[in-house]
Order: C-alpha cells, then sequence, then structure tokens
C-alpha cells in the first residue's frame, strides 16, 4: 500500500487465502464492467475528463483474504487484476464476504456498512467516489422513491394547534431604552399575509427542489487550468493568497448577476433559485459517486442538470481528485497518519476542517460604513508604510486588495443587470424597484451605506462573496440588529410624518424578511452519508440579537424586535436566530418576547445568558469591549464579531468513544481496532477503585483527543496551502495590520472549538459505575461489562437497577452535577492545553448538532443503560430518564460551571403547551422558566414547543407540516426532511407539560 | 412529635396546584374515605407497600429476601397482605421500582430543604408550596410548623383539605401561616355523605362558610372546588343543591375538577379492589357536554366557574 494503515486490517490480506464463491463473483463483475467500458465507446467515454484520460486503480478485499482483486483503468484501457497492487489509490476493505452480499442486493446498503465499519475505505477516498459513479454508470438511477417535498402541496398547511400560536398576540410596551420608534415592539399587528412578496417566497422555499450549481466550481477550475495551481505559468510556485485572490476575482467578474424576481435585494449564491454550492477544493466530489442517483435519494434529493453532471464529471472533480483537497493533501504529506484514518472511520470525531474554516463572524460593520474601496486604501496605506514590508506581508495584503476588487466587479454586474431589468420591465413600481436596486448596487459595497437598504445590499453581496471563497458551513452573519440600527436610525430621522413612519416600518420588515429568505438560496452540498451524520442541516448562518453594547448598556433595539418579527412569521430553521439575554440589563418585555416567539414557531430563537457566556471567555483575557460583542456562530458558540477566527466548530469529539475504549482496554467494539493505549483489563481485576477506572477513561481520551487535535493542525496547514481566503482576512481585525491571512492566524483572536457529544451519558455511565459496582457493590464491573456486550439481554436486573436507582445528572444530585463538572473540566482543560496551528487555544463545548444520533448509532450498549446503537442526549441535555421534573432538569444544567463550557452549550427542553391555557398563559409559563433558569447561572436553552404527538402525526403526514421546525442541537431543522432515527430521537426526548 | 405524618410524595413543577409554578406536598392519611378518592394511597396513616405488576420482571429478587412467604404471582395483588408484616426488606432490591414502600417519614426541615430548592421558580412565576393529601389538617401540629418555616422562608402557602377539621385549631395553627386555601366540596346532602365518605358533612360545611368569612376580612384567599364523580356528585341534584348553598352564602366563585379515570390502577397496587369495575361511565373523562352542564348548573345562579 501507499500508506501506513491500521495493522489489524493486514492480517492476511496478501497470504494465499482461499479463494471464495463471492469471489469470483466480484471478479467477473468487475470483467464486465472492463469489457463494457472497453468496447462500447458510450461507455469508455466517461473514461476521459477534458484533460485527458483518468487513470485509476481500486482494489477490493476482504480482511481475511478471501477476496483480493483490483480493477485498472489506465490511458482509457480496463483490466482486473487478481492482486490488489501496491500502488492502488484505493482499496476497499470488506469485514467479510457477507458485506458484499448485503451491498449487491441492496446498494444503498454500502453507506450503512460503511458507518458499521463493516467496509473501509484505505487510500485516496476520491477514486472510490469515481468507481461509484462508474457503477452507477451501469446500475443507472435507483427507482426514484417519493421525494418528500414532492408531496408537499403550495396548499398544505399546519396543523390547527400550531396555527392557534399565532392567534392573539401579545403587544409589547416601549420600555427597552433602545428602542426608539416602534410604539409596539412585537409589531403584533403585522403578519405574514401583509407581504405576499415574502409569502411567495417562502411557498417556493417549501415545494421548490435544490438544485446542485456548477458555476462556482467550474469557474474556478478554469482559471486554475489556465494559470497553474501549484506552479504559475512560468513554473515558479504560486503564492496561495495570491493564486486563490486571482481565481476569485475571475470569478466575482464572470459570474453571472441575478436579481431573483420581485427581490429587493440583488444577487445569488447559485444561479440556481435555491442552489447547492460545490466546493471541490474541500469536500465538494464526495457527491461525484452520486451524480447519477442524488435525484431520487430519499433524504433531501437534489436535482443536477445532464450539463451540470457532464461538467463535474469531465472538467471539475478529476481537476481536484489526487491532492487538491483538505483530506487528501493531508493524507499525501503526512502519509495517512492514524489521527487521519479514526477521522474516516465516523465513530470516534469528525473534523468539519476536513470541509471547511468557516465558523467565524466577518466585519461587517466595516464594510458597511466603511466600504470596500476604503479598506482597499486602508490596505495599500499599509503597503506602503511598513517599511518591514517584505513580500511575505505584501503578498496576503495584495490578496486582500484583488478580493475586494472581486467583490466590487460583482457589485457592478448587478447594478448594470439592474438597470438593464429596469428598461425591460413593464409594472412601473418593480421598474422603480429595480432602478432602486441599479443605484444602489453602483454604490455599495464600494462606498459607505447611507440607508437600510443600501446596508442590506452590501450585507447581502458581502454574504455572497464570502460563500463564494469558503465553504457554506456555519459561516455566520453576526450582530445583525446592531449593525443595522444606524442606518434605520437615519432614515427615519428622515421622515417627518407618523404615517410615514408606519410606511417605514412595514418596509424594514419586508426587507429583512427578504434578506432572511436570500439566505435561504444556497444549500451546503450533502452527500447521501451526510444525511444520515448532520441531518437536515442547512448551512447554519447565524444571526445573533440583543443583548448589550460593547460598552455594557441595553443593546435590544428596534431592529432587534423587527429580526424578532421576521423570525416569527418566516418560520425558518436557516439562519439559525441566537438571542443574548443579559439577567438585570435586559427588559423582562424583550425575554417574553423571546419566549412568544419560541411558542410561536415552536423552535427559535436560541436563548443565550450574557453573564454565563462571559464567564466562559474570562479566561482569555480578551478586551472587555470585544467580549460584550460576540455572536453566536454555527450553532451556538462565541465568537469575537469581526476580530476572531474562532473555527468554533473544528471537530466533534465522541466522549463516549474513550469510555467505551476504557471498558476495552483501548479496543474499539465497532471499529474492531485496538488503537487506544493499554489503560487496564476488567478481567485482570485492574481497577479496584472508581478512581481507577476513572484515570483509564481519562487516558483513553487524552489518546482521542491528542490525535484529533494534531489531524486538526494538520488540516489547519492544508488550509493555508490549498484555500488562504484573503476576502475574509481582509474582514477580520488584525490580519491586515499583521499582513498574513486568517489561515496564517492573522487575526486578531484565534482559537478552534470542539463540540464534544455524550457529557450527559457519560456522566450517567459513570455514575452508574461508582454507585453500583464499586458504592453498593450490586454487580461486578465484569458482569456489567457482560452486560453491555449482550445489549443486556439478559441481563434485565442489572439493566433495570442502572435505569432506577442511579441518581443521574439532571435529576437533582449535586454529586451528578459534580460528576458532569469533573468531567467537562478535564475536557476543557486538556483541550485548553493545546494550540492550534494558528497559534490560539482549544475551546470545549457542549452540544452535538445532529451527532449524537450519529455517533450514537455507531457505540454499544453504555453502563448508562442507554442500549447499542441508540442515541445520546442531545447537547448536554439530561436524559429523559433522569426525572420526572422539570425543575430538576433545569436546576442541574444551570448548576454546571461556565468556565468549562467556553465554547457553549446546548440545553434542549421540549415543552408542551396546556390546551386550557391562554396564549398569554402560556408565554408566561415558559418565560418563568427561561428567566429562572437564566437566574440560576444557566448558559444557553433552546426549547421545543410541540408534542410528542404531533411529531409523530408529522412523520405520518409530512406534506401537512412541511414547515414544522425542530431544535435539533444547537441548529434548526425541518422535522419532515430529517432520517428516520433522529425523528424518533426527538419524540423520545422528555416532554413537560407546561 | 405526636402526629407526625407520613409524606407520600414532593411533586415539584407543578403548575395544576395554585397559582404560578409549585411544589406539591402529599401527606398520607385522610379523615375521609371517599369511594372514589383518586389517591388510594393517600388514606391510611401508616406506611404500605404497593406492588406495580407493569413493572415487574418477574426476577424473583424479592422472593429471595421475603421471610414471610407473602409474595407470589399467585396472590390476587402479588403480596399477600395478611401475611406481609411490612418490613420493606424486598423494595431496595427490586431493580425495577415496582415495589415500593408507601410513605416516608420526613421532617419539616426535610421537606423545607427539598422545596426550597425551586424557590427561583417560585418567585419568578409566584408560584409556592402546595399541601395536599390525604389530609393536611389531619396533621395540625405538624403542619402549623411546616407552614411556619415555608413562610419564614419566604415562600407562598396553599392548603387544599377536604373540610374536616377543627376550626379553632386551624385559626390558631394554620392561618397565621397560609396564604391560601383550596376546599373541596362533594356532596350537599347528609345522608349521601355520611354513605360515599364515610362522614357527616355538617362540619364541612360550617367549615366552609367560616373559611369563607376569613376570605372576605382579606385573611386569606380561598376557593372551594367540586369534585366530579359521575352518577354521585355530579347529578343534577347535588351540584344544585351545592350551588344554592353557595349563593345563599354569598360565595361567588367554584373551580370544576373532572373525573380522571387513570386511577383504577393505583388501586391494585396498594391491593384494594377497585370500586367501579362494573360501571362504564368511569372508565372515562366527562364529555365536555356534561361539564357545559355542569358548569351552567352554577353560572345560571351567578357563581363563577374557573
Amino acid at each position: 500500500m501507499l500508506f501506513q494503515t491500521d495493522p489489524s486490517l493486514n492480517l492476511a490480506s496478501d497470504k494465499k487465502a482461499r479463494k471464495s464463491r463471492t469471489h469470483y463473483l466480484i471478479k467477473f463483475l468487475l470483467r464486465l464492467m472492463a469489457v463494457n467500458f472497453n468496447w462500447r465507446p458510450s461507455k469508455k467515454q466517461y473514461l476521459k475528463s477534458d484533460q485527458g484520460w483518468i487513470d485509476s486503480t481500486i482494489g477490493i478485499r476482504t480482511r481475511n483474504g478471501s477476496i483480493t482483486t483490483a480493477i485498472q483503468i489506465k490511458d482509457g484501457k480496463v483490466k482486473t487484476l487478481s492482486k490488489v497492487p501496491e500502488n492502488a489509490d484505493a482499496v476497499f476493505v470488506l469485514e467479510n464476504d457477507d458485506v458484499v452480499k448485503e451491498v449487491l442486493k441492496d446498494a444503498s446498503a454500502m453507506m450503512v456498512m460503511m458507518l458499521k465499519n463493516k467496509l473501509l475505505i484505505e487510500g485516496n477516498l476520491n477514486y472510490p467516489l469515481l468507481f461509484g459513479y462508474y457503477i452507477s454508470l451501469f446500475t443507472g438511477a435507483p427507482e426514484k422513491t417519493k421525494d418528500r417535498k414532492e408531496l408537499a402541496s403550495p396548499e398544505a398547511t399546519h396543523k390547527t394547534e400550531l396555527d392557534n400560536r399565532k392567534k392573539d398576540l401579545l403587544k409589547g410596551e416601549k420600555v427597552d431604552p433602545g428602542v426608539k420608534h416602534l410604539s409596539d415592539p412585537y409589531l403584533s399587528e403585522f403578519s405574514l399575509e401583509d407581504f405576499p412578496r415574502l409569502a411567495e417566497y417562502l411557498d417556493i422555499h417549501f415545494t421548490k427542489k435544490p438544485e446542485i450549481c456548477h458555476e462556482r466550481p467550474k469557474l474556478l477550475t478554469d482559471w486554475y487550468k489556465q494559470n497553474g495551481f501549484e506552479k504559475d505559468n512560468d513554473g515558479n510556485p504560486w503564492v496561495p493568497e495570491l493564486r486563490q485572490a486571482n481565481a476569485f476575482k475571475y470569478l466575482m467578474e464572470n459570474r453571472k448577476p441575478i436579481i431573483r424576481r420581485g427581490d429587493l435585494i440583488a444577487g445569488t449564491t447559485t444561479t440556481r433559485e435555491i442552489g447547492v454550492v460545490v466546493y471541490p477544493d474541500s469536500s465538494g466530489s464526495t457527491i461525484w459517486s452520486e451524480l447519477n442517483t442524488a435525484d431520487s435519494r430519499e433524504l433531501n434529493p437534489y436535482h443536477i442538470s445532464e450539463e451540470t453532471k457532464e461538467i463535474l464529471h469531465r472538467e471539475v472533480f478529476p481537476y481536484w481528485i489526487r491532492n487538491r483537497s483538505f483530506r487528501e493533501w493531508v493524507r499525501e504529506k503526512y502519509n495517512n497518519p492514524v489521527c487521519q484514518q479514526l477521522d474516516e472511520r465516523f465513530a470516534v470525531y469528525f473534523l468539519w476542517k476536513t470541509v471547511a474554516l468557516s465558523h467565524t463572524i466577518a466585519d461587517f460593520p466595516k464594510l458597511l460604513s466603511k466600504g470596500s474601496q476604503v479598506i482597499i486604501e486602508e490596505i495599500q496605506k499599509e503597503m506602503e508604510t511598513d517599511v518591514s514590508s517584505d513580500s511575505r506581508k505584501k503578498n496576503p495584503l495584495e490578496a486582500m486588495i484583488l478580493c475586494l476588487e472581486g467583490l466590487n466587479a460583482y457589485a457592478a454586474n448587478l447594478s448594470k443587470q439592474a438597470f438593464e431589468e429596469a428598461i425591460g420591465e413593464n409594472d412601473p413600481e418593480r421598474k422603480k424597484e429595480l432602478a432602486n436596486l441599479g443605484e444602489i448596487c453602483a454604490r455599495v459595497p464600494k462606498h459607505p451605506c447611507r440607508t437600510l437598504e443600501e446596508a442590506v445590499n452590501a450585507l447581502w453581496i458581502g454574504w455572497v462573496a464570502l460563500h463564494m471563497e469558503n465553504t457554506n458551513a456555519g459561516l455566520s452573519l453576526g450582530r445583525l440588529d446592531q449593525w443595522l440600527q444606524p442606518y434605520y436610525e437615519a432614515d427615519m430621522e428622515k421622515l417627518d410624518s407618523a404615517e410615514e413612519r408606519e410606511v417605514y416600518i412595514e418596509k424594514a420588515i419586508e426587507l429583512i424578511g427578504c434578506f432572511y429568505m436570500r439566505c435561504t438560496d444556497h444549500l451546503p452540498l450533502v452527500a447521501d452519508i451526510g444525511n444520515y451524520l448532520f441531518g437536515g442541516s442547512s448551512s447554519d448562518q447565524a444571526i445573533t440579537l440583543g443583548g448589550q453594547t460593547p460598552d455594557g448598556e441595553d443593546a435590544v433595539n428596534d431592529m432587534t424586535y423587527i429580526f424578532l418579527k421576521v423570525t416569527e412569521m418566516l418560520s425558518l430553521r436557516d439562519p439559525n436566530v441566537n438571542a443574548r439575554y443579559v439577567p438585570g440589563l435586559n427588559t423582562e418585555s424583550y425575554l417574553k418576547r423571546l419566549c412568544e416567539v419560541n411558542l410561536i414557531t415552536a423552535a427559535t430563537p436560541s436563548l443565550h445568558n450574557d453573564n454565563a457566556v462571559l464567564a466562559s471567555l474570562e479566561e482569555f483575557n480578551y478586551d472587555p469591549r470585544d467580549a460584550r460583542d460576540w455572536s453566536a456562530t454555527g450553532c451556538v458558540e462565541p465568537t469575537l464579531s469581526g476580530k476572531h477566527l474562532s473555527h468554533t466548530n473544528c471537530m466533534m469529539m465522541n466522549m463516549v468513544a474513550p469510555l467505551e475504549m476504557a471498558l476495552n482496554n483501548g479496543f474499539h467494539p465497532l471499529m474492531k481496532w485496538k488503537v487506544g493505549p493499554d489503560t487496564g483489563e476488567i478481567e485482570k481485576g485492574d481497577f479496584k477503585t472508581f478512581e481507577d477506572f476513572y484515570e483509564a477513561f481519562l487516558g483513553q481520551f487524552k489518546f482521542l483527543i491528542d490525535q484529533s487535535v494534531e489531524l486538526n493542525n494538520m488540516l489547519g496547514e492544508a488550509h493555508t496551502y490549498i484555500r488562504p481566503t484573503p476576502l475574509l482576512s481582509s474582514l477580520i481585525e488584525g490580519c491586515i495590520e499583521n499582513g498574513r491571512d486568517v489561515t496564517w492566524g492573522g487575526a486578531k483572536y484565534n482559537s478552534s472549538g470542539a463540540a464534544c457529544i455524550g457529557l450527559a451519558d457519560v456522566t450517567d455511565s459513570l455514575l452508574a459505575i461508582r454507585q453500583l459496582v464499586f458504592e453498593d457493590k450490586r454487580f461486578t464491573l465484569e458482569q456489567l461489562k457482560g452486560a453491555i456486550e449482550k445489549n443486556f439481554e439478559g441481563d434485565e436486573v442489572i439493566h433495570n437497577l442502572i435505569l432506577n436507582k442511579v441518581s443521574r445528572f439532571g435529576s437533582g444530585s449535586s454529586e451528578a452535577v459534580e460528576m458532569a463538572d469533573r468531567i467537562a473540566a478535564f475536557t476543557h482543560d486538556y483541550f485548553g492545553s493545546k494550540l492550534n496551528f494558528r497559534g490560539g487555544p482549544y475551546t470545549a463545548g457542549f452540544w452535538s448538532m445532529s451527532n449524537h444520533v450519529a455517533f450514537g448509532s455507531l457505540s454499544g450498549a453504555l453502563p448508562s443503560g442507554k442500549l447499542a446503537e441508540k442515541a445520546f442526549t442531545p447537547g448536554l441535555t439530561p436524559s429523559p430518564v433522569a426525572s420526572r421534573n422539570l425543575l430538576d432538569n433545569i436546576r442541574d444544567v444551570a448548576a454546571l460551571n461556565p468556565r468549562n463550557m467556553n465554547n457553549n452549550m446546548a440545553f434542549n427542553v421540549k415543552v408542551v403547551p396546556s390546551s386550557q391555557d391562554s396564549h398569554e398563559q402560556t408565554v408566561e409559563n415558559i418565560y418563568s422558566y427561561v428567566k429562572t433558569y437564566f437566574d440560576l447561572g444557566g448558559m444557553q436553552m433552546q426549547l421545543n414547543v410541540v408534542t410528542s404527538d404531533m411529531l409523530r402525526d408529522a412523520m405520518e403526514h409530512p406534506e401537512e407540516y412541511r414547515n414544522l421546525i425542530v431544535r435539533i442541537s444547537g441548529y434548526n431543522a425541518y422535522f419532515v426532511t430529517l432520517n428516520k432515527e433522529l425523528q424518533t430521537e426527538l419524540i423520545e426526548r422528555a416532554e413537560y407539560g407546561i | 412529635m405526636k402526629d407526625h405524618p407520613l409524606i407520600l410524595e414532593i411533586k415539584g413543577n407543578s403548575l395544576d396546584d395554585g397559582p404560578g409554578i409549585r411544589s406539591v406536598v402529599f401527606f398520607k392519611g385522610c379523615p375521609l374515605s371517599c369511594i372514589w378518592c383518586h389517591n388510594p394511597e393517600s388514606k391510611q396513616r401508616d406506611v404500605e407497600i404497593s406492588f406495580d405488576s407493569k413493572q415487574c420482571i418477574a426476577c424473583g429478587s424479592c422472593r429471595d429476601i421475603c421471610t414471610r412467604d407473602a409474595l407470589s404471582e399467585k396472590n390476587l395483588y402479588y403480596i399477600n397482605r395478611n401475611k406481609c408484616d411490612l418490613c420493606l426488606e424486598c423494595v431496595d432490591p427490586c431493580p425495577t421500582g415496582a415495589l415500593e414502600a408507601v410513605g416516608k417519614k420526613m421532617n419539616v426541615e426535610d421537606i423545607v430543604a427539598t422545596v426550597v430548592r425551586d424557590k427561583p421558580f417560585f418567585d419568578t412565576s409566584q408560584g409556592g408550596v402546595t399541601l395536599s393529601g390525604g389530609e393536611p389538617l389531619m396533621f395540625m401540629d405538624f403542619t402549623s410548623d411546616l407552614l411556619k418555616s415555608l413562610k419564614a422562608a419566604g415562600i407562598h402557602t396553599l392548603v387544599e383539605t377536604c373540610g374536616l377539621f377543627s376550626f379553632s385549631a386551624f385559626k390558631d395553627k394554620i392561618l397565621p401561616f397560609c396564604d391560601q386555601v383550596y376546599m373541596d366540596l362533594k356532596l350537599h346532602d347528609t345522608a349521601l355523605h355520611q354513605q360515599y365518605c364515610g362522614t357527616s358533612n355538617e362540619l364541612i360545611l360550617e367549615n366552609l362558610l367560616a373559611l369563607h368569612k376569613l376570605s372576605i376580612a382579606g385573611n386569606l384567599e380561598f376557593l372551594t372546588r367540586i369534585p366530579l364523580v359521575p352518577g354521585i356528585t355530579d347529578t343534577d341534584q347535588n351540584l344544585s343543591a351545592i350551588a344554592s348553598f353557595l349563593k345563599e352564602n354569598g360565595i361567588g366563585q367554584v373551580q370544576m375538577l373532572n373525573f380522571n379515570p387513570l386511577w383504577a390502577e393505583k388501586c391494585a397496587k396498594v391491593g384494594v379492589a377497585y370500586p367501579f369495575e362494573n360501571k362504564p361511565e368511569m372508565q372515562k373523562w366527562l364529555e365536555p357536554e356534561k361539564l357545559e352542564a355542569c358548569k351552567s348548573i352554577f353560572l345560571k345562579r351567578g357563581i363563577e366557574v374557573l
């Protein structure tokens, strides 16, 4: 093999093992494939890219060698080999012959086999994707399963229970000091019916199938083919920043300027109405094998035109296949390190850095208030005045200028487009709007914004540009209420009469509504396997509202309430709305409104306690003004807006994996890999006390953290080479002064954040072991291990003792809180002892996206009583069996020490309003819980205001619930787009009547 | 203390037992013995043992421990209560909690320490602690101490009572520390009351009026509640008689409590037969139309129904 691999895989591979019948079957099928490629020109043409033949060698073997074969494609000729050659690009390693039988029966089983580690891939992951594409040429698209979206008819509506929540809206009082012009800050007189434009967009959002767009990858790949990637046309190595900047500028100058029909905001992320963006430099080629099938997959299908398929297969993916993605660059440079192999087994950690370095927040206030032209001048001045400015500093600065010029070029094209459309427009109203857009885009983002509509358009154009440079995965918008309020106030000052102001407020709501709908114009590219790992997630563009100003004043303003009104009316999963609440500073009226919006939308905004978040950041000695200016990123994580490359979701760490490894002396049961250190054997009686076992857990956890950090740092380096981001750098404080790209650590503040998943499950497991094994001696650790391995079958006594006798986290037990704090403190301290590639610290958060389900399904039964393959609890939410009393949950979570959670947390609470209570009373009830939780010091809380019956009903009748959003862990999703496992997890969450 | 009660349960986060978010302390023991009592485990003062067949996994842990041979699947309710001496040794080994001791000795400090953890929730929601049962006023001294301690901790207090208590003791021991009283009125007719509740209702009606007087004087908040039991308390006759009685005495507000059919299984747990096995009307909630009809009897007389 090319690379070092898990030695356990090589037991008998190339020995003369007896070949099985399946071996001959596989060989036969590969031969059939070879004959077809060699003799049928209609198939053979797919072996060629626009750069020539695509060569590849793919091996297939079982662990014991019962199957060993390969297919080699070279210069357009295909042949089968009876051995797997040393230089194979990739090898499928199967656990045994049965895997083949399963996959032949049902192709979709392949994904499950991969997740369950029954089918592994050694080597470059892009080649198996290409191979998958070849197979689809023969098998064709599978029979079309009924697309859930197609089931939805435009008439489909909410169930009445949800509709009723929109009746009798509360009126607010003008009590927040920052609210200037709203007499009813709750804006209760408005509803979606007042905004036909938004209603139409919302309908399209729910009915239009997303389509993969090739514009970005094609234009960029064209440029690289012309100008080189590793070396320029003169044969000199490219400076990566300059290469990216030139390519970016080319992209921005040449992409199609589009103004959506009827929109008040110009520009689109893709050329499709709802487009899926392809980033071949990160994980874009994961869709290669699905080009012919993604249209008919069950979950979140994508339309792909024939043209797009051709372009991606022939012109784009082959160019990136070998080592031009982050993942493959690391594999080649570091020889397929163990830390990378662990990542690719799905079960212990997942590094988002393979996809993006984008969980951060740009300095939009600077772009809006100064304009890109002034920023260019600032950069030029920096280049001139800093005499120490050598090429190391000069090149990144020059790259920033090129990118800002690209941004301006796109805006200029939009302006031209708007004027052209205005000329051809017959409707006089729309004609005016288009001409206005032409004026706006001619001015911004190049020059300072003066009005709210200029600011919103500049924001959007900047947002599109950032997504042309960087993957749409968690890049976040920040404190938009704070940043837009000055333009709103400036507009208001020009208005004389109360009537004019009323009209303006309605316009402002519509404009922000259009902005939300713009944010839904793109989706991240998710390979089908991702539907199971990250179900239903969009790109998680977090908006943050409320809280305090950098000076510590109440920050709630008119725009806060306008954003909340839009959030309430549209009930979108994305943008992901987060609200900051400062106990003792923000008003009750504001917090009540947050509760009301949660009731009406069922799941948003997510609620944060500023005091706890700031306490969690204290250790870094950030400038307090910067710290108070934090925004949520992706899901919930804090980034100091515009100054901080926080990559707050660099990885998702499975905290249960080290527990399973501690029970097995470093062996991971699902991976069947003794990868961790020796930490003691239960069978040999190595654990005399609970502390002995706890040490073993820490030993395995340290090992996994070490590995994940090692890989994250390698990937950090890969970003500097494959995809530095000069545009983002120009909009993050520090990069200009330092003359460094953000990927190199140019930002004022740097950190990397982990999402640590399964805290409640690990805490409960360790409590069960301490209490039942070591204190009460109800059974031995060996008996417990035996029970776990049998998934408690035949061990009902042990299982029930665990379920009924342990004071779990969330039961109102101070010992359980101490245990959770102890584990969280270790996690925080150990991650905190590491530095990332950019020189910043690691932070630890306890939220899970949807990976509590994915990691749960890849883990066995646990000492906590969890059954094999069942989900963990979301974020750090207590287990549903912890207590029947919601207050116990709330008190225990609030009691956790925020200092251990500097990458935030997610506490899910599912509440069910009583049908007897009025709207007002229900809001009061929710408010009582939320307010008290915050008074007790709780950091974050997110609500699902639904019933399990409603969710079950939605599983049966997805068409009736197309817009039912649910909070997973940190992000929102449409319930009906989720995989069954996630839907079940949501239903099984504890449910509390209020 | 001479009248130290057992506590059945302290239930947190209740939204149905008074204003705001409340913790409810359930006392064990009641002077009435209403045939429909939804909490059959609260009737007796003494400790009992309960068995939940739904939770039992038949592991036999309890049988291994029992020295009286009181546990067997052959027994109607698993536990032969004639043999059982309530040693309760079988409870802890039971892995599922199918076997449970009913009633726990708690002193005032224990109870206050438990409920005070939720005080922040009481404060934001204007909630507090409700004493229920069983009958808290059967234990005047203990209840008095408990209420006193709760008030000292700044907690709003509410007592739910069946109305059978000594009013003079109430005035001395309870009233100073009690913010609110919910009192049940089941049957107006004395004979029927005797028949279904095991005692006469004369004292109860007397106390009701006395409490009402206190509320008029602003000494406490007071609410009359009427549990609706099909065919027993929900009859036109009974409700009309109650309504007239209230009207005559100037009581302008009542609350109806819908019959809850889900308590049947609670009987088996404490080893008593469900008294309404053969009555279909007792196996379901009251129909909305019936509820409305009941309400209208009061509304007609100008009595507000909550």
